[in-house]
């Protein structure tokens, strides 16, 4: 018995590696600017992504580092998403959680990991204020961009720093 | 007497050589008066005891010297004296034996150890240095016979001489002696008494074999009695052996004079005390030594022709030749135990079994080879593995010769597939059961994966046909495999349902697993060596090479009816799940529709289209191509619908003007093949636009893309004075040999004929330039057309048309020089083509997707050496990398060069920012 959940078992990781093979491949081939991810080992269920801060945003020039990791039943549920580089934005709390509906309630087979980090690129440039996760942040956003921008940068560091 | 010992008596009285003298005491001591008594006193009364000591000691002198003398041996062993006692002598024996001369506690010298001592003495003297003379060399094996033959004569005669006086003059009086006491009424010591006359018989004659014995020389005697025994069984069997050198006596001897001959020996040693222990250790050597003999005797030689098992034979001989001949031996050699108890006979014949199997499973190699032949040597060695330990030792030995005499680079691919299927066979034979098989083929199959070529030749080998030419094509270093093509052959038993035998509890023919399976053995119910081969690969891998060689072969395949192809895969199909084949088999159902398609669009073609007629200027210089084919698989994916692409292919039988068949592509599932664009004759192009849109208003949306590369074309050349025709062209080589029509306006060139008989001349770049084709393949296609003596280089790359063949010598000596080193050349480039592109291809079409991954691995991991990228690239990219980190290197290198990464040294590479 313990034989055959286990070949079910792989049979499940076989079918996520599968999935996220082909993503890889879709993202490597049709890549698109600003946004990029890989596998972080062979077994493909952590990734590190890579989004540049939009155009036009307290975040422009800055490159964030997010981490992807997929459960054994993805891509019926949805990837865990984290940033790594520390981020001041009303929807992301300082452990780098991230409040996005998409990643919870709202999550459907049909995303993936572009999709997400396109979602994620435009979080940084269109808060949603209702729900935060950083209050003052939300606060900050409409009543002093100056002083949301000067956060922002101090709370953001380079990925080489990130990687010391 | 020698010198040495009459010095050592000197010194240390020996009691036993004092019989020389013939009075030993000459004036006895009567004994010295005591302390304080006076000398001759009436009173030495008191020593009566003593002075009879006294006496008796001068009495048993005089006996001792008489009875010493009258036993004393003579020098001279060859004549047996024979003495008769007189009285004095009669007396001095008996006293000293029985009387009361009997030495009573060992104190004093007994008659029968003097006379034990006189033999030894007389041995050492007078027999020793010759039987030492005999033995101190190395035995020689000729002469092992005569040697023992006059060693025993010689024991025996001495064994005589020593023996004779003792039964005569010695044991009547100590069996009187012995009779005598016997009266006496207590009935222990009577007994005691009864057997002390054999005891002493007993205790002499031990004596004097122990004598015997310790001078020859051990080792050296036992070794030449072993062989002895060992030569006399092998005479008894009739086994000849070459050994040493030896000739085998060539008139075989009568059996029962060597069985004689044997006995007597044994016989005779035994007398002379040379048996027991020592005799008995050298038979088991003997009999250790026989029974190899006679597994690699001519007995048991394998049988190659009523291809039997032998081991009847072995347990037969071991019964009832084997077993007599020990029994008999034993009885000479008088054992406690001389009949053989069946057990022994059972343990023996295991023995023997044990031992033919080693000396099988030592060339099992060889008899893997010959297989079908060697069914004989197989069922042996099948008889051997139930032996303990058996399966070990085939294991270990069996793989140690694969690893020596197989897996080596000198062997061919095809070489080692055909003894792994002649491995399978005849293990099949082995142990059906095949857990033998799966060990001892490990080692071949992962070699088998490590070779490149493996999978090509298996896929190519079964997709030969048996009938055609067989000879020429499977000769041992080509790229078909005969036994796999055979293989292929043999109608397949409808098997492979792969459903898990464990769980269908309705099974009742259900058995357990052999005990020695290991965890990956397998059951294979049957002797399928396809099974074995395509299971050599991960099931995906297989299908990978499965579908790049399947497509080349489906495009070069000349059958109408693709039988074999259909019949290929479906036998993959049962092996390895439908489902897995969806390729193969849009690949097969495309190459099927085409013809459909061709035939319905030549319909219309002819009814529409007037037959395409070479314009009747151009007699000169190459005709039109009679029969043009071209296939051309293509997959690129025009619109977003269409998914299919084309080819051309000839029709088989060629209508008087040029036909166009194509062969019909589904892009997406074809693996990816040459795209060569190079311009096709002005003719083809025509046709293959009038094939376009008729193919456009059958399968409506979908559009062609020809590929040009993939075609092939038969044509007739008329030259000035001869006709060729040309089969199973490419298209490029009729490309090249077509651009060299006349060009418009070029006719005149035409019309002057060369003083050589040349027609128009072309140069490379102008070839290059006309057919938009690269310089390497205008360059293969005028080597050939070098080689065929149509095209002659007149300069450095620049080529004409022989119009009409040189009469005279040298140029046409010229000519065929060159032909020839061209037609060598063309071969060598002809080989390297294939329909399917080469790895260095796909490294150069897939660049930008690797530099992708690179880039997107080294933006979102961080700097990263080369070898790491290519162990991600090897993990990560679909479909497999099939590339090392050489490769690697020089992406990262290229992707450097237009400025997207840089390198940090150190091999780390990392993104430029």
């Amino acid at each position: 018995m313990a034989l055959s959940s286990n070949v079910r078992g792989n049979n499940a990781n076989a079918t996520v590696a599968q999935r996220l093979q082909k993503e890889l491949m879709d993202l490597m081939l049709h890549p698109t600017p600003g946004v990029s991810a890989f596998p972080s080992d062979e077994n493909m269920s952590t990734w590190t992504a890579t989004i540049e801060g939009p155009d036009n945003t307290p975040y422009s020039d800055l490159t964030f580092k997010l981490t992807f990791d997929f459960p054994a039943n993805y891509p019926y549920a949805p990837p865990v998403v984290l940033f790594k580089t520390p981020v001041y934005h009303p929807n992301v709390d300082f452990s780098g959680r991230i409040c996005l509906d998409i990643l919870k309630d709202k999550w459907s087979a049909v995303y993936n990991i572009g999709t997400v980090l396109l979602s994620l690129q435009s979080l940084l440039g269109e808060p949603n204020n209702s729900s935060p996760l950083n209050g003052q942040a939300a606060e900050l956003w409409d009543k002093d961009p100056a002083e949301y921008k000067r956060l922002v940068l101090a709370r953001h560091k380079a990925p080489e720093e990130l990687d010391g | 007497m020698d010198h040495s010992t009459l010095v050592f008596a000197s010194v240390f009285p020996v009691l036993s050589l004092s019989h020389t003298t013939p009075t030993p005491v000459a004036t006895p001591i009567l004994g010295y008066t005591a302390l304080g008594s006076s000398f001759g006193s009436p009173y030495t009364g008191k020593n009566i005891e003593g002075q009879g000591q006294e006496h008796r000691a001068v009495k048993r002198g005089q006996a001792w010297s008489c009875a010493t003398r009258f036993l004393s041996l003579p020098k001279d062993t060859s004549i047996l004296p024979r003495l008769h006692r007189t009285r004095d002598v009669e007396e001095a024996l008996s006293y000293l034996l029985i009387g009361e001369g009997r030495s009573e506690d060992g104190k004093e010298d007994s008659l029968v150890e003097w006379y034990t001592n006189e033999c030894r003495l007389h041995f050492a003297n007078h027999v020793r240095p010759d039987l030492e003379q005999m033995w101190r060399a190395e035995v020689q094996l000729q002469h092992a016979w005569d040697l023992l033959g006059e060693t025993l004569r010689v024991f025996e005669q001495v064994q005589t001489v020593y023996l004779e006086p003792f039964h005569e003059h010695i044991l009547p009086f100590v069996q009187q002696g012995a009779s005598a006491s016997t009266l006496r009424p207590s009935k222990p010591t009577q007994i005691i008494e009864a057997d002390l006359a054999d005891a002493t018989n007993w205790k002499f004659r031990t004596d004097i074999h122990a004598v015997f014995a310790h001078c020859l020389p051990g080792q050296r005697y036992s070794n030449t009695l072993s062989y002895v025994l060992y030569d006399a069984g092998c005479r008894l069997f009739r086994i000849y052996i070459q050994q040493d050198g030896l000739q085998p006596s060539s008139t075989p001897e009568v059996t029962a004079d060597c069985r004689k001959r044997m006995t007597a020996l044994l016989v005779g040693l035994e007398r002379v005390g040379l048996g027991g222990d020592n005799a008995q250790k050298a038979f088991a050597h003997a009999t250790n030594k026989l029974l190899d003999s006679f597994i690699t005797s001519h007995y048991l030689k394998v049988d190659w022709y009523s291809k039997q098992s032998i081991v009847p034979h072995l347990r037969a001989w071991i019964q009832k030749g084997f077993c007599p001949l020990v029994e008999l031996v034993l009885e000479c050699l008088r054992c406690e135990q001389s009949s053989i108890l069946p057990t022994e006979v059972a343990s023996w014949q295991e023995m023997g079994l044990n031992r033919l199997g080693r000396a099988r499973v030592d060339n099992l190699f060889d008899f893997v080879m010959n297989w079908d032949k060697s069914l004989g040597a197989v069922l042996d060695i099948k008889e051997y593995l139930k032996v303990a330990g058996a399966k070990q030792n085939l294991t270990s030995s069996f793989s140690q010769q694969i690893s020596r005499r197989l897996l080596h680079p000198g062997a061919t691919t095809t070489y080692v597939l055909n003894v792994y299927i002649l491995i399978i066979r005849s293990f099949h034979v082995l142990e059906p059961k095949g857990v033998l098989l799966e060990r001892v083929a490990r080692p071949i199959r992962r070699y088998l994966k490590e070779r490149e070529d493996t999978a090509r030749i298996i896929i190519s080998s079964l997709l030969t046909d048996l009938s055609d030419d067989t000879g020429t094509k499977f000769s041992s270093n080509s790229e078909l495999s005969f036994e796999i093509a055979s293989e292929m052959a043999k109608p397949f038993a409808n098997f492979g349902q792969e459903a898990d035998d464990e769980l269908n509890y309705g099974d009742m023919n259900w058995q357990p697993l052999p005990q020695d399976a290991s965890p990956e053995y397998k059951k294979s119910k049957v002797e399928d060596v396809i099974w074995f081969l395509l299971t050599l690969w991960e099931r995906e891998d297989f299908i990978n090479e499965l579908k790049n060689i399947y497509g080349d072969h489906l495009l070069r395949c000349q059958d109408p009816e693709y039988e074999k192809e259909i019949r290929l895969l479906e036998l993959i199909k049962v092996r390895l799940g439908d489902d897995k084949l969806q390729a193969c088999e849009v690949m097969l159902r495309d190459v099927l529709d085409s013809k459909r398609i061709n035939a319905s669009i030549r319909a219309t073609t002819t009814s529409t289209l007037p037959a395409f007629q070479t314009p009747d200027s151009r007699t000169r210089g190459p005709q039109t191509p009679e029969a043009f084919q071209l296939r051309t698989p293509r997959p690129r994916r025009p619109g977003a619908s269409a998914s299919k692409t084309a080819t051309s292919t000839a029709s088989p039988t060629p209508p008087p003007d040029t036909t166009l068949n194509a062969q019909i592509l589904s892009s997406f599932f074809w693996p990816s093949l040459r795209d060569d664009t190079f311009r096709v004759p002005l003719q083809i192009d025509q046709l293959q636009k009038e094939y376009e849109s008729r193919f456009e208003r059958i399968k409506g949306m979908r559009k062609l893309c020809w590929m040009n590369a993939l075609g092939e074309g038969s044509i007739t050349l008329e030259f000035d004075d001869r006709t060729e025709d040309f089969d199973h062209l490419t298209p490029w080589q009729v490309s090249v040999v077509y651009a060299f029509q006349p060009q418009p306006g070029e006719e005149h060139i035409a019309k002057k004929k060369g003083k050589g008989g040349e027609g128009i001349s072309r140069n490379v770049d102008q070839l290059e330039e006309m057919l938009e084709m690269d310089e390497s393949l205008v360059r293969q296609a005028l080597a050939f057309w070098v080689g065929k003596s149509v095209l002659r280089e007149i300069s450095p790359s620049t080529y004409t048309v022989i119009e009409s063949l040189p009469r005279k010598s040298s140029q046409l000596q010229a000519d065929e020089d060159a032909a020839a080193a061209a037609e060598e050349l063309a071969a060598v480039q002809a080989a390297q083509t294939t329909t399917v592109k080469s790895q260095m291809d796909v490294l150069n079409e897939k660049k930008d997707v690797y530099a992708a991954f690179i880039m997107g691995m080294l933006t979102n991991q961080g700097n990263m050496p080369a070898s790491r990228i290519a162990m991600m690239m090897r993990m990560m990219v679909q479909g497999g990398f099939p590339f090392g980190v050489e490769e690697v290197k020089g992406l990262l290198t290229d992707m450097e060069g237009s400025g997207k990464v840089i390198g940090l040294g150190g091999d780390v590479w990392g993104v430029k920012k």
